[in-house]
């Protein structure tokens, strides 16, 4: 059974009134990436909405498909923009959504451990300090370009 | 002395007065106006899940895009699967007036306006990844009429997406999303751009004019109507198509130079039916039945032989389609021919018992093809509709597949 993600956030905004869900995620997809498993890299947007009352922070995440997972942020780095990972992790303060978006804030997802391929649809796990973790089924693979991007690592340098 | 400007003026506030005592106020009518304006246009939604894909039992909008699309080589069912979850995911967004997930440009999701969009697989589809048995019944390439002068350019297709919507910037927006998630998995063969009337010129359900001038879709089943169902809505064979149906999709281009030679009387004769009403030749209003036994005291029938409503008539109940044609217009010639025509669309149970017969009389005469020349021709199968948590088509990718 294929659930789209779209389709649990939109159950959950319908049927969730009662339960106390402290954090969503909405508009949740995945950049598709058919380049070398090995040193594949791709990233997670969408928001996130922290619906309890206190602070909380996004600190990473997990998902089977990747070895690494971190939270970066575009930057200024030497008249260049480029991305690095957010030390301390990202805050959502109580009440509010923080976007995770091409050119912005991502989840990044380093050493693919196979392609993701448009269509595909993930399991992401979003951990926080303040807050359980997170379990997003149905995120799907966009073949989107877009965002200024260029995935750079340290030991690699490729294409998107 | 009253301006013409001066005139329509008092005129629009006259009318303004009119709407004064219910609202309180010029300013606030004006106001209110406005917004119902916008909730007309921009507000309105066709619901993406049901028992059928959306689109299709709907009155029609105001623009549309027909897409075929070739898939590419090495596509299997496991790829189909997912070229499908991504469709299924925009066309539910776009149905809303939302942006597609990654859209480029999110601020051109400004209001459903009616989009609808499907998707439907040509007879070469199947053949390509090996699914001829889920075939429809009565699914095929349509026979070869006399009639025809088709072009490659516009006909066949593995992937039809039809899209509509009320709005023409909603509708290239929904197209650009949809175009581009295709592309991983599939090449444009064609696209066909058509129009109907805007929302209000008329009113729901009544029957709309083609550019001939003759109001075109008279003898359609209701909408919403068991009669609809029986028609449409196929109940039987592999679960992949059951609530959905098939469309025979024609480019019908019109001789417009010689048409408007022709003087009325001989217009309606060439249909059949009055062209100020749509009324048969033998009634009096579009919904009258027509006797196509009448004749005058001379002896000719009323209706004549000839006559296109006389060789479309059904010959038994089951024989008959719904049809939803929008207008294209392609340019002008340098002579001032417009290139005009219809994007002609039956949809159908079965299109060896239904559209197949029909099209067979009409080949062997029917005055209107002197002026009417299918030029592009498709096939596609429907799929059924979709319930939340589904993707469309699934059960004709799903079975065995790795999910």
């Amino acid at each position: 059974m294929r659930k789209l993600a779209l389709i649990l956030s939109s159950l959950l905004v319908l049927t969730g009134c009662s339960t106390k869900t402290e954090v969503l995620a909405t508009d949740m997809w995945v950049k598709s990436s058919e380049i070398s498993t090995a040193q594949g890299m791709t990233a997670v947007y969408g928001t996130l909405t922290n619906d309890s009352g206190d602070d909380i922070v996004l600190t990473g995440g997990r998902t089977d498909l990747a070895e690494i997972v971190e939270i970066h942020e575009m930057a200024m780095i030497s008249g260049e923009m480029k991305m690095q990972e957010i030390d301390g992790g990202l805050a959502i303060p109580a009440g509010q959504s923080i976007q995770l978006e091409p050119g912005g804030n991502h989840l990044m997802l380093m050493g693919l451990t196979q392609d993701l391929l448009a269509g595909d649809q993930i399991t992401v796990t979003f951990s926080f300090r303040g807050a359980p973790d997170l379990v997003v089924e149905g995120v799907l693979a966009k073949p989107a370009e877009g965002g200024d991007e260029e995935y750079h690592s340290t030991k690699t340098d490729m294409e998107n | 002395m009253v301006s013409r400007r001066g005139f329509l003026g008092g005129g629009a506030a006259a009318a303004a007065s009119g709407v004064l005592g219910a609202t309180g106020g010029a300013y606030a009518a004006g106001a209110v106006g406005a917004e119902n304006l916008e909730t007309f246009a921009a507000k309105r939604e066709l619901a993406f899940h049901g028992d059928h894909q959306m689109g299709i039992e709907a009155d029609l909008q105001s623009v549309t895009n027909f897409i075929s699309l070739d898939i590419k080589p090495g596509s299997n069912r496991a790829s189909m699967l997912r070229f499908m979850s991504l469709l299924t995911d925009d066309i539910f967004r776009l149905s809303r007036g939302e942006p597609v997930l990654a859209d480029p440009a999110p601020e051109l999701a400004i209001g459903a306006a009616r989009f609808s969009a499907y998707v439907g697989f040509g007879p070469s589809f199947f053949e390509k990844l090996g699914l001829e048995s889920k075939m429809p019944t009565g699914f095929g390439k349509l026979p070869k009429f006399k009639v025809d002068q088709l072009q490659d350019k516009h006909s066949s297709g593995d992937v039809l997406i039809h899209i509509a919507a009320d709005d023409p910037v909603v509708l290239a927006h929904g197209t650009r999303g949809l175009v581009r998630d295709a592309m991983p998995f599939a090449s444009v063969r064609w696209v066909q751009s058509g129009f109907a009337h805007t929302p209000g010129m008329v009113p729901p359900g009544i029957t709309h004019r083609n550019l001939m001038g003759q109001v075109d879709g008279t003898a359609n089943p209701k909408l919403g109507t068991a009669d609809f169902d029986k028609v449409v809505w196929i109940e039987d064979g592999p679960s992949w198509i059951q609530g959905g149906t098939l469309l025979a999709f024609r480019r019908i281009a019109m001789q417009l130079d010689t048409w408007d030679q022709l003087g009325t009387s001989s217009k309606e004769e060439v249909i059949g039916r009055k062209l100020s009403n749509g009324a048969p030749l033998t009634g009096d209003i579009e919904s009258d039945i027509p006797d196509l036994g009448a004749r005058h005291p001379n002896g000719l029938s009323v209706i004549p032989e000839f006559a296109h409503i006389r060789r479309a008539a059904p010959e038994n109940l089951d024989e008959r389609i719904f049809r939803r044609p929008f207008s294209y217009e392609a340019g002008i010639s340098s002579a001032g021919s417009v290139d005009v025509g219809l994007l002609w669309t039956a949809y159908q149970r079965n299109m060896e018992n239904q559209f197949i017969p029909i099209q067979r009389r009409l080949d062997e005469l029917d005055l209107l093809n002197e002026w009417t020349v299918p030029i592009g021709s498709a096939e596609f199968a429907i799929a059924g509709g979709v319930r939340p948590g589904e993707v469309i088509a699934e059960a004709l990718f799903s079975y065995g597949v790795r999910t």
